[in-house]
């Protein structure tokens, strides 16, 4: 059995921009190896008043890296330099790889900022190897609806498949190192059992209801639990209705050069990202 | 707390651990929040700072209200206001763009370390001509370069800045508008974009 080693509280919230309240959890919040996933910002559900002018994170570059938007509640719109752009409601993933770098924006979407309410999102940086660092940008949205899901008997609920596999549901988007990311829907009751590699860096985000993890452990509601690298199979038993996020991937074993919104390995890289932003060669977006 | 003053002075002088020790003692440093404002204009400023971590910037606020920046002062920059040297009261502003935390050096510091510690002097006179050659650089840049240039001379000056402070701060420290400012980085980017 994959053993609890540590139950984590949500840290001090921060701002970014004015739209996103988060607990950062890693690499600043909890010093627990998560890696690919190189940073969790969680916005805990809470409330946004209703604004004519959406709030959020204007023009900003990334590069070395993946960004990924979980949305649970409320709805982000974006825009990126590549030219994409779209909105994220919730149940939906945005998978964006910012690799050799790209500039984008983040706007509560019109309607919801208008309207206010319930807003609960999560952000991943998820780190490229060395190899992938400098390949072309790329997005990958997903809708709710067509997310893959593992349908769990006895109306226990259902794994939805964001990325690797689950049983024998393969996940929507495609990474660029091994790694499992999967939102557990589970009704009050439901259980549902994971089996991830001993090597893996592994992790579950509560985002809603409560839950006993191995029958023992009892985890509430914006908690994280991490695992330790022994055993392989874990359970999840729902005492209320709960949505799960499930964290759980291969190390990437490479040297770390981060800067603000760059992701590298070497100090060089950084300056080098540095520069070319600045000259203008991770392209142009409108504020 | 001071390591970095420490280092940032052997770099410059033979400065011994035990001299510095001497000459650091009576030095305070502190932390401002971001938005704090550490000197108004109209103040008698007693102070010079050297910024350890974080950002601060001076400015000037016209009769219109608008904001002009003379210098952003991130980590081993020093920014003071020198009217106070002459007892007069200050024209500028100083705040925290970023949380910051800065040594606090009196008035009559450098003449005082002068005096105990060889070399002192020349460095504070090199860092006084460094001072006056860089403004002597501003203002031919403010008077003759394009926005181009000037944005070209900023991203050499401070490279990380454009990742930390919004684009408005940046037009105003360059003296041109924001919009000006968008067109310039749109025409970079068209020059060496290539998807």
């Amino acid at each position: 059995m994959k053993e609890i080693d540590l139950v984590l509280d949500p840290p001090a919230p921060h701002m970014v921009g004015d739209g996103f309240r988060v607990h950062n959890f890693f690499p600043s919040g909890h010093k627990i190896k998560m890696s690919p996933f190189f940073m969790l910002d969680y916005n805990a559900k809470i409330e946004f008043s209703a604004r004519t002018q959406p709030r959020g994170v204007g023009v900003h570059p990334h590069r070395g890296f993946e960004t990924v938007t979980i949305a649970y509640h409320g709805a982000v719109a974006h825009h990126d330099s590549a030219g994409n752009s779209g909105t994220i409601y919730p149940g939906d993933v945005q998978w964006m790889t910012a690799a050799s770098g790209i500039l984008h924006k983040e706007y509560h979407e019109e309607n919801y900022s208008k309207a206010g309410g319930p807003f609960q999102m999560v952000q991943l940086w998820v780190n490229l190897p060395a190899i992938h660092k400098m390949s072309k940008p790329k997005y990958q949205g997903i809708k709710h609806a067509d997310l893959p899901f593992y349908l769990l008997p006895n109306n226990d609920g259902r794994i939805e498949v964001i990325a690797g596999n689950y049983k024998d549901v393969a996940g929507a988007v495609s990474t660029f190192s091994p790694m499992d990311v999967y939102n557990a829907r589970l009704s009050q009751g439901g259980k549902a059992s994971f089996d991830l590699p001993e090597t893996y860096n592994t992790g579950i985000l509560i985002i809603e209801g409560e839950v006993r993890v191995n029958g023992s452990t009892v985890v509430n509601a914006d908690q994280f639990v991490y695992f330790k690298h022994k055993g392989t199979d874990f359970e999840i038993e729902a005492l209320k209705d709960s949505i799960v996020l499930v964290l759980s991937g291969k190390p990437i074993d490479e040297p770390i050069a981060q800067y603000g919104p760059f992701l590298m390995n070497k100090p060089e890289e950084i300056q080098q990202a540095i520069s070319d932003y600045n000259q203008g060669k991770f392209g142009y977006l409108e504020d | 707390m001071l390591e970095k003053f420490k280092s940032y002075l052997q770099k410059r002088l033979p400065l011994t651990d035990e001299q510095f020790e001497l000459i650091s003692k009576d030095l305070k440093v502190k932390t401002f929040q971001k938005n704090d404002i550490i000197l108004s204009q109209g103040e008698l400023c007693s102070r010079t700072y050297f910024v350890l971590d974080g950002l601060m910037r001076s400015y000037s606020i016209d009769s219109k209200g608008k904001v002009h920046i003379i210098q952003f002062a991130p980590e081993y920059w020093w920014l003071s206001e020198r009217n106070s040297l002459f007892n007069e009261l200050s024209e500028f502003n100083i705040d925290a763009i970023e949380t910051t935390s800065a040594v606090i050096i009196p008035k009559d510091y450098f003449l005082t370390v002068s005096k105990h510690v060889d070399g002192f002097e020349t460095l504070n006179s090199t860092m006084l001509n460094n001072a006056i050659r860089f403004m002597q650089k501003r203002i031919n840049m403010l008077l003759s370069a394009t926005a181009e240039e000037r944005y070209l001379d900023f991203i050499k000056l401070y490279p990380n800045l454009t990742l930390r402070v919004p684009q408005w701060m940046i037009a105003s420290y360059l003296g041109i508008t924001p919009e000006s400012l968008s067109r310039v980085r749109k025409d970079l980017a068209s020059k060496h974009f290539r998807p």
